[in-house]
């Protein structure tokens, strides 16, 4: 037996962060794309366009990640909680979402992973946000504003070793957010993940054994019993 | 007088006459030359100068601060590196009176007498009627563009034009307008070269610290440096007066307080200052192109003042990492390697997409059957 179940999944700020975040990578994507290559790449009109248009996308994105933060952190304290991945994800619930993806996914079982408000992500988006929100974005934001403000900050660029460096470190983290992006985007498809993040409703369906679970023991989780193969993974 | 007579004694006169051309055409020129020789040097008091070094007795004066008011002061070592030394004092500034020093007005030459087509091409800019040759160069000190730093030429500029205005002035279009000014001689933007290349300098931090302000090496600090060995050895170190992108390399992770500060500088200055609307796309230098990129030397500083050229590896030095590290323009030198390196991690974002898109693909009725 089982009811369909409304739950509220993305709140208004974190969708609104999400969609400027969205529009903003892109953009930097493209921009930065005719800033390196001006020779082969010329979206915008003109060079000084695409500069211009980076800078400001750069610090809209820079500016959305610090209310990102703020939000989780001050308002719902449930930074930690969301983004690092606990003592059960990393001993089962990484290998359990791995072999799901590629596995189980295509014999068309069910994820082994249900989101809830207070667990968000899988074991496998925990790990992969805590890279690219704690590592990849601060730190493609910092040598962005360094290379936005060579004269000024001109000590701290010769502390991280010259111009030079700063530059290369901002290309292959942009790079490293395309290729995250590019797996985003597609996982994106593989479950109802868009709907929430444009009106922040998910529809799930509520199993009726799933209520006799003890949340403490498999938080976010379905219970496994249902798909006897996490099971043995799990023991 | 039989014919014959008569056409022997005109042989004989015209004889004669030659003969006696020849004798005071002889006479003239061994006199004038004894004269040249041998006659006193100081005739008009002075000696002012010729291609013997006579500019000495001017100097005698002129090159000391003490006995000159400051604006006819002549700094001897400077001055005699210039073309101007060469063809002497006397070229210039003529005759000098007797009465010398009496006051009175010493002759000056034009400019245009000799650079008639600078002087034409000059006319024609914005700068012709604000100010002649003298408000840039002191003729005393003249030095070709490949024998001054970036910084120095703008130097000239910034005698009338204040820096930060400028600053400000650029900033208004222009992103960075402060690093621009800083990294590029205003002749690069402001006058129709065509031709350029990247011209490096040797700068030293403040304190011996890596982080201090860095200005443009003076030749005793380098000299000090180099311990005896010619300054060039700092990064040259096999002397073959060529300068690797290995030799950089190490350049860079030896000297704690030396860096290499690159300006993209015009190969030759035209005098027709104006405001290029080509110059304001900023695609003119931010973009590969072949060639320009690919030219680079480093200016070392020598005991006369000026520099002297080393040429830099060719190709791709001015993109690598460790090459020269504080020299970068977007868009023009990028690190191929890096660019690879890019490419593969994006390709790597792509496996999931695709590969497990594909076998979703074949797999689709599987899901079906479980729904």
């Amino acid at each position: 037996m089982s009811e369909k179940k409304r739950i509220y999944l993305q709140p208004m700020p974190v969708r609104i962060w999400h969609w400027i975040n969205a529009l903003g990578i892109i953009t930097l994507i493209l921009t930065g794309a005719q800033i390196r290559f001006p020779e082969s790449v010329t979206i915008f009109q003109s060079y000084k366009s695409a500069i211009d248009v980076h800078n400001a996308a750069g610090l809209t994105v820079s500016v959305s990640f610090s209310f990102w933060f703020f939000y989780y952190k001050m308002v719902k304290n449930t930074l930690d909680k969301l983004y690092i991945p606990d003592e059960e994800d990393l001993k089962r619930g990484l290998l359990r979402q791995l072999l799901y993806y590629c596995f189980w996914y295509f014999l068309g079982k069910p994820s082994p992973y249900h989101a809830t408000p207070e667990h968000k992500f899988n074991p496998m988006q925990k790990s992969a946000y805590l890279a690219v929100m704690f590592v990849l974005m601060p730190l493609v934001g910092l040598t962005g504003i360094l290379l936005l403000n060579v004269t000024p900050l001109r000590v701290l660029i010769l502390l991280w070793g010259g111009i030079k460096v700063i530059v290369a470190l901002h290309f292959l983290l942009a790079c490293s957010l395309i290729a995250f992006l590019c797996t985003h985007v597609y996982l994106a498809t593989l479950g109802n993940y868009i709907r929430p993040m444009l009106t922040g409703w998910e529809d799930v369906e509520e199993h009726e054994e799933q209520q006799a679970e003890d949340p403490a023991t498999t938080p976010a989780y379905r219970p496994v019993r249902h798909y006897p193969e996490y099971g043995k993974v799990q023991e | 007088m039989t014919d014959n007579q008569l056409k022997d004694a005109l042989l004989a006169k015209e004889g004669y006459v030659n003969y006696i051309q020849r004798l005071i055409v002889t006479v003239s020129i061994t006199g004038w030359a004894s004269l040249c020789a041998f006659g006193p040097n100081t005739a008009w008091g002075f000696s002012y100068g010729d291609q013997s070094g006579r500019n000495e007795a001017c100097l005698a004066c002129h090159a000391d601060a003490r006995e000159v008011p400051r604006t006819s002061f002549v700094d001897h070592r400077q001055f005699g590196q210039t073309t101007h030394a060469r063809i002497g004092c006397v070229a210039c500034h003529g005759q000098v009176g007797e009465g010398h020093p009496d006051g009175g007005q010493v002759p000056r030459a034009q400019c245009r007498e000799c650079h008639l087509e600078v002087d034409a091409e000059y006319a024609k800019g914005v700068h012709a009627t604000k100010t002649g040759c003298n408000g840039c160069h002191n003729p005393h000190l003249v030095q070709s563009l490949k024998d001054v730093s970036g910084e120095e030429i703008n130097r000239i500029c910034s005698g009338c034009h204040n820096a930060l205005e400028m600053t400000a002035t650029h900033g208004e279009w222009l992103p960075q307008s402060e690093l621009h000014l800083r990294m590029l001689p205003c002749i690069t933007c402001h006058t129709g070269s065509r031709n350029y290349f990247i011209s490096m300098y040797i700068v030293k931090s403040s304190n011996d610290s890596r982080f201090g302000k860095q200005v443009v090496a003076e030749y005793s600090e380098l000299e000090e440096l180099a311990g005896g060995r010619e300054i060039v050895s700092l990064i040259d170190t096999n002397a073959d007066n060529y300068v690797s992108l290995e030799e950089l390399r190490l350049f860079n992770r030896t000297e704690k307080s030396l860096r290499l500060h690159g300006m993209m500088t015009p190969a030759t200055a035209s005098h027709k200052f104006e405001i290029l609307d080509s110059r304001r796309n900023c695609t003119f230098c931010h973009t590969s192109g072949p060639g320009v990129m690919q030219t680079s030397f480093i200016a070392v500083p020598e005991k006369d003042g000026s520099f002297r050229r080393v040429p830099v590896e060719k190709g791709a030095v001015l993109d690598a990492l460790y090459g020269t590290p504080d020299f970068y323009m977007m868009g023009s030198t990028k690190n191929q390697a890096l660019n690879g390196i890019g490419l593969a991690i994006i390709c790597g974002g792509l496996i999931m997409p695709v590969g497990h898109g594909f076998v979703r693909f074949l797999t689709r009725k599987n899901r079906k059957k479980e729904q």
